[in-house]
């Protein structure tokens, strides 16, 4: 009996010791955590694609129901305002016939001339298309989880599209999730064309809804309400994916308004244009001028 | 040696997971794409409102390696690149510890004492978050949507505070202990 007791009380002193360095210990331990997030970003990456891959499941079980209730809120949004909505979505398809017609003319043009000219088209895309099943937006994310991952084809760099425009890129890829980074996200650069004069830039995010348009060579070209478009530099874009339109032009500092509703965004389509790039790094087959065999040229 | 029933042993052993699962679902929720305006941006500071809440009463059952594993995974999944990974873990074992350390202020007192307390953990958290995003990153990251974030997460501490407080209230354990500071908490004296 003796030893027992001797045996418990040194337990129990084992125990207030450990429970008296608890915290110190566990403060330690998330500051390990952090400084080996720091120093080996690989093992970290890894460590964030086995959590996607576990959560997407249970993510993609709820973004059902909390899909619907995200329509709801906008039905009830929108009903406030049917018929000036409405009234604007009919002169806007009017509008929008006329260019239907002028992109039909021009299309038969260009086809003709590409025939005269033998122009070599880059790789044909093809595109993915994924449903949004979690948002990584916080006071200094801005991204998503997509429900597709390598399995479909995927690839770290891919371009993210919507209807209206560019989204962002894939920033992370597991098996069967992956995760974008939105264009407005602070680690977004991307580059591009301002489509009226053809000159090159960088679009950066801030975070905030808007973009930075910065590296001009002259800012005073920059007119609001021009298109900015990308412009394939680097590789794993395509060329002149809209990406918004300039909405203030001050000194020095261009802001841009991005096409893509990041607000109601549920199915973003993942375009896969066959080519490694700089940022790719990984599973394309040839360098942009010799297209891989399996593509068709046309 | 109590023999007890299934019934009565699942029924422990789901008290004893409750909060460890309460926050587990709230860190997958932050993940939700919900576009409701003001609160889908206030979502990540969630786990934060229920490590505060159950470490009141019962922080036996929210220890710290689990609470470890709970902020690491949150920093995995919300992502980011260069972000660093462990900082919320930090926070919610920073908040439980602070929780602890002044039951008397916290418990058995009335609701606006925890509310005021809660306001002041929350922007330590939130400091403590923005402060090492920023270090990591060593860019000078715009403090105001955080601070958004948290105004939306104090006002919501009322709507959602008493909810988990009922979940916690059907727990027997849950009981003031009269010899503050000396017993363990959530300990009764039977």
């Amino acid at each position: 009996m003796a030893i027992r007791d001797d045996f418990e009380v040194a337990a129990s002193q084992v125990r207030t010791a450990v429970q008296r360095f608890a915290l110190g210990l566990l403060v330690i331990a998330a500051f390990g955590a952090m400084l080996v997030g720091k120093a080996d970003t690989v093992l970290v990456e890894h460590a964030r694609v086995l959590a996607l891959d576990l959560a997407s499941p249970v993510l993609e079980a709820i973004a059902r129901p909390v899909a619907a209730a995200n329509r709801v809120i906008a039905d009830l949004k929108e009903f406030a305002s049917l018929r000036e909505e409405n009234a604007r979505l009919r002169e806007e398809n009017v509008r929008l016939l006329a260019w239907q017609t002028a992109a039909r003319r021009l299309e038969n043009e260009n086809e003709r001339m590409r025939g005269l000219a033998n122009f070599r088209e880059g790789p044909e895309a093809s595109f993915i298309t994924a449903r949004i099943v979690g948002d990584s937006v916080s006071a200094y994310v801005r991204g998503a989880l997509l429900n597709v991952g390598r399995k479909a084809g995927v690839a770290s760099g891919q371009a993210v599209v919507t209807g209206e425009g560019l989204a962002g890129r894939i920033a992370e890829v597991g098996e069967n999730s992956a995760r974008v980074l939105f264009v407005t996200d602070v680690n977004s650069r991307l580059p591009v064309l301002i489509e009226r004069t053809r000159e090159r830039a960088i679009l950066a995010g801030d975070n905030s809804p808007q973009l930075r348009l910065t590296l001009l060579q002259s800012v005073a070209g920059v007119q609001r309400g021009d298109r900015i478009v990308t412009s394939g530099h680097g590789g794993s874009f395509p060329v002149g994916i809209p990406v918004g339109e300039v909405v203030e032009t001050g000194e020095g500092s261009v802001r841009v308004r991005p096409f893509a509703d990041f607000s109601r965004l549920e199915f973003v389509r993942v375009v896969d244009y066959g080519v490694s790039g700089l940022v790719g790094g990984g599973s394309g087959p040839a360098a942009p001028s010799a297209p891989p065999a399996g593509v068709r040229i046309r | 040696m109590r023999s007890d029933g299934l019934l009565a042993m699942l029924d422990r052993w789901g008290r004893y997971a409750l909060p460890g699962a309460t926050l587990l679902f709230f860190v997958l929720l932050t993940l939700a794409p919900l576009r409701a305006p003001y609160l889908s941006g206030a979502l990540p500071l969630l786990p934060a409102l229920v490590v505060f809440q159950f470490s009141l009463a019962t922080p036996e059952r929210l220890p710290g390696p689990l609470l470890l594993v709970m902020g690491i995974l949150l920093d995995l999944l919300l992502g980011g690149p260069g972000a660093p990974v462990g900082v919320s873990a930090l926070g919610f074992v920073l908040i439980r510890a602070a929780v602890v350390n002044n039951r008397r202020y916290l418990v058995g007192v009335p609701f606006l004492f925890q509310w005021f307390g809660f306001c002041l953990l929350a922007l330590g958290f939130v400091v403590l978050v923005w402060f090492f995003t920023a270090l990591w990153t060593w860019t000078a990251i715009d403090p105001l949507p955080a601070l958004m974030q948290y105004a939306v997460v104090i006002v919501i501490y009322p709507l959602l505070a008493p909810l988990l407080a009922r979940v916690r209230a059907r727990d027997p354990l849950n009981v003031p202990d009269a010899s503050r500071g000396t017993a363990r908490p959530g300990e009764t004296t039977s």
